[in-house]
């Protein structure tokens, strides 16, 4: 009888090891451990071994099965953990179900950075229309007709003193006839030159922006346009205020930022300069607070011209600014 | 403006190198565009002497040449030049120099015989026009060039180490339009005196006399000055080199002697000249006047100009001589057979060449600094200098008795410079004695008023200075903008405004962002022909576009009165470079004409939709599935519903519009009214025939938005309501207390019915109790006869002072049912 336990011990292990799938564990609980299987109909004949020997046979007997069920256990579970997790869980390096959103153009979210920037300021944003006489656009900011500034401007008319503004600048007037000092404002806007070259498109972005109070110098206008930069590019850029001549400002300034692609040292977007030019700026002409009625003997104010795509072709290393006015969609998608 | 860094050292005796002396002209404001060593190409060329020449066995015209070239050994070479001889001086270039015009010298055989290196021609080295080529080669003179030596570095034999450095000037500073203007602003910063070849002009007599070999009569206003004289057999012949490399460095064409000089002089003073044919002159007489009527002349460049009145010419008794200040007539053009010179230097009025030279649309070197302004006073002294170089290099003498004219040139302005003002404007703290000083080094010479006033007369040369802050400038710029402090203003705060659409604008552009649209920015111009592309009709106004009147091209040609068209060309472009799959969108103006006003701007929002529903979206879960009709009214409600002006159908009456624009496929397409009956703009599907002009094979959606109605935005002040279209109340709704009670049904309908229309009469029927109602199939076919469709609505509702019982719930189902049925021959089909 013990033998006979132990032989079906070796013979039901042996068995067990040699399932290799999850529907082969059935017919061989059935076979062993089932009601009428063969480990139990040894132990019905467990009554007619001699008393004595009963205790110790049962306990050997519960003890194999015991075994027998444990081993089984093991088994259904490595088998079924196999094969069943396949059929079980999702997938998940297929991809998310997912609409993608849109973007802004690139020159949209650099205007909007610049003004939130000039926001921050306390500056407050006024707007104006495109097309624009010839009395904001150039007679009011200083520049008379025929006057050689105006071959810097390559204007398109579109009828008698009529034109497309060349720059923002006008807003300057329009803002300054409806208030009195003390201004802070920007004038974000689109701007217009018959011009077309890889570093020229017909139209383009600028901000303008001035300040005028009392006793505004051009301490000011360095103060106010190098927070601007260390805020719009890395606060390290070396900044470098340089004189020039505008029409409608003066002393006027022309703000150069190091080369951000060489980090100075000479490259071809620099023009081995080291420098890149950014800004226009300059104390507003007594001439053109004359033009506004604001007297330039209490008043004082300055003003600057940024070209928006300019930034946007250094911030993203764009070299052609023909390539923000095609719209192709893989060039929008980058951003 | 350019001029080389030897030339500048004639004036101005300054140690620093080109690029350093560039730098601090730059910080002067003479930005420096270019700083370029001259003839660079010519570093490995060297000089040769020739030792002996024997004809070459193989070719009648080649001789070959042993040359001494420094290395103590003799070099063969192979020469094909006529003027080869024995002991001559002439550049080498060895094997591995590169010429100009990325000509590469090698060691070839050249008939049979080796050539270690080429004997040069000046044109062969960049040194002179190829137009003269004679086929000589360079023929070194020692007494022209001293110290030639067999293997001396050419540059450094013929003194062309020397670098062009390039001024881009702003038009405030024509005094800088010559050498030793620049130089007086190099002496000003680096404490040099400035030394000018002329120092003092001879005293001509200022009216014409009878016994005078010829006269000058001036009858017009806008000529300031005229100095003239005369040179009798010169002899005009081609420059030395040194002056023809000299004009060649700073982009002048040489011509001859006497032409050459007054080109040198101009860039030398700044100080625009002519040179006259004398014996060409009809009558011994110069008169400045303005043109005639009709007057003609052929200028310089062979071409007739048609003259007005507004013009200044140069005359003599039968003819225009020259247009005064811009260029010279062929009639009195100096040609090598001349001899008499008459020569001019004058002032011309600023305004008046620029108006000549504007008409006729002429650009010249003269009309470049008469634009801006030149200095009365330099007239004598550049024509002396013109005068002594022409004698020194073409020969001749001069006639006695010059004339010397002087009209109305403005008087120089006085002015006063307040130091607090100067303080003031540039937030700096200088004493008088340093302002002084600084603008003493430019020549600019100040009286002190008291201890805070200058009395200063600005030297005529500096044309631009005529105000108090022009003189600041003059300060800011000399002292150094590095010098002047940087600082924050303290102004009073304020609540800044924020501007004219800015958050509307924002607004939008995000919820499109969020719909899967890319925002793209067109040009503002456009093809005209997009109208007739569109199928516009002529009483629309959108047929109406203002032209440019002077565009870049026709395509670009007209003010856009619709975003649409440029769309439209992004589709296209898109699609052929594979991009099949769209959702565009773009925020700008549009413009139509006003009359005599300026055009109307109008903002608007227009979008696109093509290809797949949702671009981008993984193929696995969307599939092919292209974009509908549905999902461009999708964008639309999300989009007002965004805005706060009603979701979709309940503030926005879709049906009584159907009236749309012609490109939009009719059944497709729909426009968009406010409650008040305004068209707000239009939305739907575009047609096949528009689609087919703008070369586009796929279907398209649009959405066309105007912006200034949804919101009123103000352009001239500074304003933006989102009133005009009554947005529904952002005040906050309590949340519902009490359980909603749920109801489904489903009605069978004739299929013409619009189910719009079935939800306004169970809105109007459910009354207060109605929550919320919804479509959840629409459905045709099997077991719904035909002709019908079943129209399936999950009803919620909902009493928000009470729970609702199922019995008035039940009672409102009903009365819903029974106003369906019979507005719309509607049979209940099953009821929830």
């Amino acid at each position: 009888m013990k033998e006979e336990l132990q032989r079906l011990r070796a013979e039901a292990e042996q068995a067990l090891a040699q399932i290799s799938r999850a529907d082969e564990l059935e017919p061989f609980r059935v076979e062993y451990l089932g009601r009428k299987g063969r480990f139990t109909s040894l132990m019905r004949g467990l009554g007619q071994a001699p008393a004595d020997q009963r205790p110790e046979l049962g306990k050997l007997a519960n003890e194999i099965k015991g075994r027998l069920e444990q081993a089984f256990d093991l088994r259904q579970e490595q088998l079924s953990g196999a094969e069943v997790e396949v059929v079980k869980f999702p997938d998940l390096s297929l991809p998310g179900r997912r609409h993608p959103a849109g973007a802004d153009h690139p020159v949209t979210r650099v205007m909007t950075e610049v003004c939130a920037i000039f926001v921050g300021m306390g500056f407050a944003v006024v707007e104006g229309p495109d097309v624009e006489t010839d009395f904001y656009n150039f007679e009011a900011l200083n520049i008379p007709p025929h006057h050689p500034a105006r071959a810097m401007h390559d204007t398109f008319y579109v009828g008698e003193g009529r034109l497309l503004r060349t720059h923002t600048s006008p807003m300057q007037i329009r803002a300054m006839e409806q208030a009195r000092p003390p201004l802070r404002m920007i004038a974000p806007g689109k701007a217009y030159r018959c011009d077309s070259d890889i570093t020229h498109t017909p139209m383009f972005h600028q901000v303008e922006g001035f300040l005028v109070d009392r006793k505004v110098t051009f301490a000011d206008l360095k103060g106010v346009l190098s927070a601007f930069i260390s805020r719009m590019f890395d606060g390290k850029t070396p900044i470098r205020f340089r004189p020039s001549f505008f029409p409608f400002t003066e002393p006027s300034a022309e703000v150069d930022i190091g080369c951000v692609i060489c980090e100075t040292k000479g490259c071809r977007v620099c023009k081995q300069t080291g420098w890149l030019e950014i800004l226009g700026a300059g104390m507003i002409d007594p001439e053109v607070f004359a033009k506004v009625d604001y007297d330039p003997e209490q008043y004082s104010g300055f003003a600057f011209g940024l070209g928006i795509e300019r930034v946007a072709m250094l911030r993203y290393g764009i070299n052609d600014i023909r390539l923000f006015y095609e719209n192709d969609l893989r060039f929008l998608r980058q951003f | 403006m350019k001029f080389t860094y030897n030339w500048l050292r004639e004036y101005v005796a300054v140690e620093l190198d080109p690029d350093a002396v560039a730098a601090r002209l730059t910080m002067l404001g003479l930005e420096v565009d270019a700083v370029l060593p001259l003839y660079p190409s010519l570093d490995e060329v060297r000089v040769a002497r020739v030792a002996a020449l024997c004809q070459h066995p193989n070719a009648d015209r080649l001789t070959l040449c042993d040359v001494e070239d420094g290395s103590g050994a003799l070099r063969r070479v192979v020469c094909g030049a006529p003027n080869v001889r024995v002991g001559m001086f002439t550049p080498l270039a060895v094997p591995g120099t590169v010429l100009p015009g990325d000509f590469k010298i090698s060691a070839n055989k050249i008939r049979g015989e080796l050539s270690a290196g080429m004997l040069c021609s000046e044109q062969e080295l960049g040194l002179a026009d190829s137009e003269t080529a004679s086929g000589e080669i360079m023929d070194l003179d020692p007494v022209e060039f001293p110290g030639l030596a067999p293997g001396m570095p050419l540059r450094q034999a013929l003194n062309l180490q020397d670098t062009m450095i390039e001024v881009d000037l702003t038009p405030n500073r024509p005094d800088c339009a010559g050498v030793i203007g620049l130089a007086r602003e190099v002496a000003g910063f680096s404490g040099l005196p400035l030394s000018k070849p002329v120092k003092i002009a001879p005293l001509l007599l200022q009216t014409a006399v009878t016994d005078r070999p010829f006269a000058v009569t001036v009858a017009t206003p806008q000529c300031h000055r005229y100095t003239a004289r005369l040179l009798r057999r010169v002899r005009v012949a081609p420059s030395p080199r040194w002056l023809r490399w000299r004009l060649a460095a700073v982009g002048l064409r040489p011509i001859n002697n006497v032409v050459d000089v007054t080109n040198l002089v101009m860039m030398e003073y700044g100080q625009p000249m002519h040179a006259f044919d004398f014996d060409r002159l009809k009558g011994g007489r110069i008169q400045v006047r303005q043109a005639g009527v009709g007057e003609k002349m052929i200028t310089l460049d062979g071409v007739e100009r048609q003259l007005t009145p507004e013009m200044m010419v140069i005359a003599d008794d039968k003819q225009v001589v020259a247009l005064a200040g811009i260029i010279g007539a062929e009639n009195s053009e100096i040609s090598s057979q001349s001899t008499n010179i008459l020569l001019e230097s004058a002032c011309f009025a600023a305004n008046s060449v620029r108006r000549s030279a504007a008409a006729l649309q002429l650009a010249t070197d003269s009309s470049y600094r008469f634009e801006r302004g030149v200095d009365p006073q330099v007239a004598p002294l550049a024509l002396e200098r013109a005068v002594q170089l022409i004698l020194k290099l073409a020969g001749g003498e001069e006639v006695v008795g010059g004339v010397d004219y002087r009209g109305g040139a403005p008087d120089l302005p006085i002015l006063t410079l307040r130091l607090s003002r100067v303080n003031n404007i540039l937030g700096t703290d200088l004493d008088l004695a340093t302002v002084e000083r600084l603008l003493a080094g430019i020549e600019i010479n100040a009286k002190r008023l008291d201890d805070q006033t200058l009395r200063i007369v600005p030297p005529s040369f500096r044309v631009d200075l005529l105000r108090e802050i022009d003189l600041i400038e003059e300060v800011a710029r000399l002292v150094g903008y590095d010098f002047i402090p940087t600082n924050m203003p303290s102004l009073t705060m304020t609540l800044p405004t924020l501007a004219t659409g800015g958050a509307l604008r924002e607004k939008v552009r995000a919820l499109m962002i969020a719909a899967g649209c890319h925002e793209v920015i067109n040009y503002s111009f456009v093809n005209p022909i997009h109208r007739r592309s569109l199928g516009l009709g002529a009483d629309d106004a959108e047929s109406h576009p203002l032209a440019l009147l002077n565009p870049l091209s026709e395509e670009q040609s007209v003010l856009r009165t619709s975003l649409l068209p440029g769309l439209l060309e992004n589709v296209r472009h898109n699609i052929n470079h594979q991009c099949l799959d769209l959702r565009l969108f773009e925020l700008g103006k549009v413009f139509f004409p006003a009359g005599v006003d300026l055009p109307r701007e109008e903002e608007r929002l227009a979008a696109i939709f093509s290809g797949r529903r949702y671009p981008g979206a993984p193929l696995l879960w969307e599939g092919e599935t292209l974009v509908d009709v549905y999902d461009v009214k999708g964008v639309v409600e999300q989009l007002l519903a965004g805005l706060g002006l009603g979701s979709g159908l309940s503030v926005w009456s879709m049906t009584a519009t159907r009236k749309v624009k012609p490109y939009a496929e009719i059944g497709y397409s729909l426009a968009l009214t406010n409650n008040e009956g305004k068209i707000l703009g239009t939305w739907g599907k575009f047609r096949q025939s528009v689609l087919k002009a703008f070369g586009i094979k796929q279907e398209v959606f649009y959405l066309d938005l105007g912006l200034d109605l949804v919101g009123q935005i103000d352009h001239q002040v500074n304003q933006v309501e989102l009133t005009a279209c009554s947005p529904e109340s952002s005040a906050f709704a309590p949340l519902p207390k009490f359980p909603a009670v749920k109801r489904d049904l489903a009605m069978l309908v004739p299929d013409d019915v619009e189910v719009g229309e079935m939800l306004m009469v169970i809105r109007e029927a459910g009354g207060k109790l109605l929550d919320q109602v919804e479509i959840f199939d629409v459905y045709r076919g099997k077991h719904v006869a035909s002709g019908r469709k079943s129209v399936a609505f999950a009803i919620h509702y909902r009493d928000a002072t009470q729970t609702l019982n199922e019995k008035k719930a039940e009672a409102a189902h009903c009365k819903i049912i029974a106003l369906l049925s019979q507005r719309f021959h509607g049979q209940l089909r099953e009821a929830r």
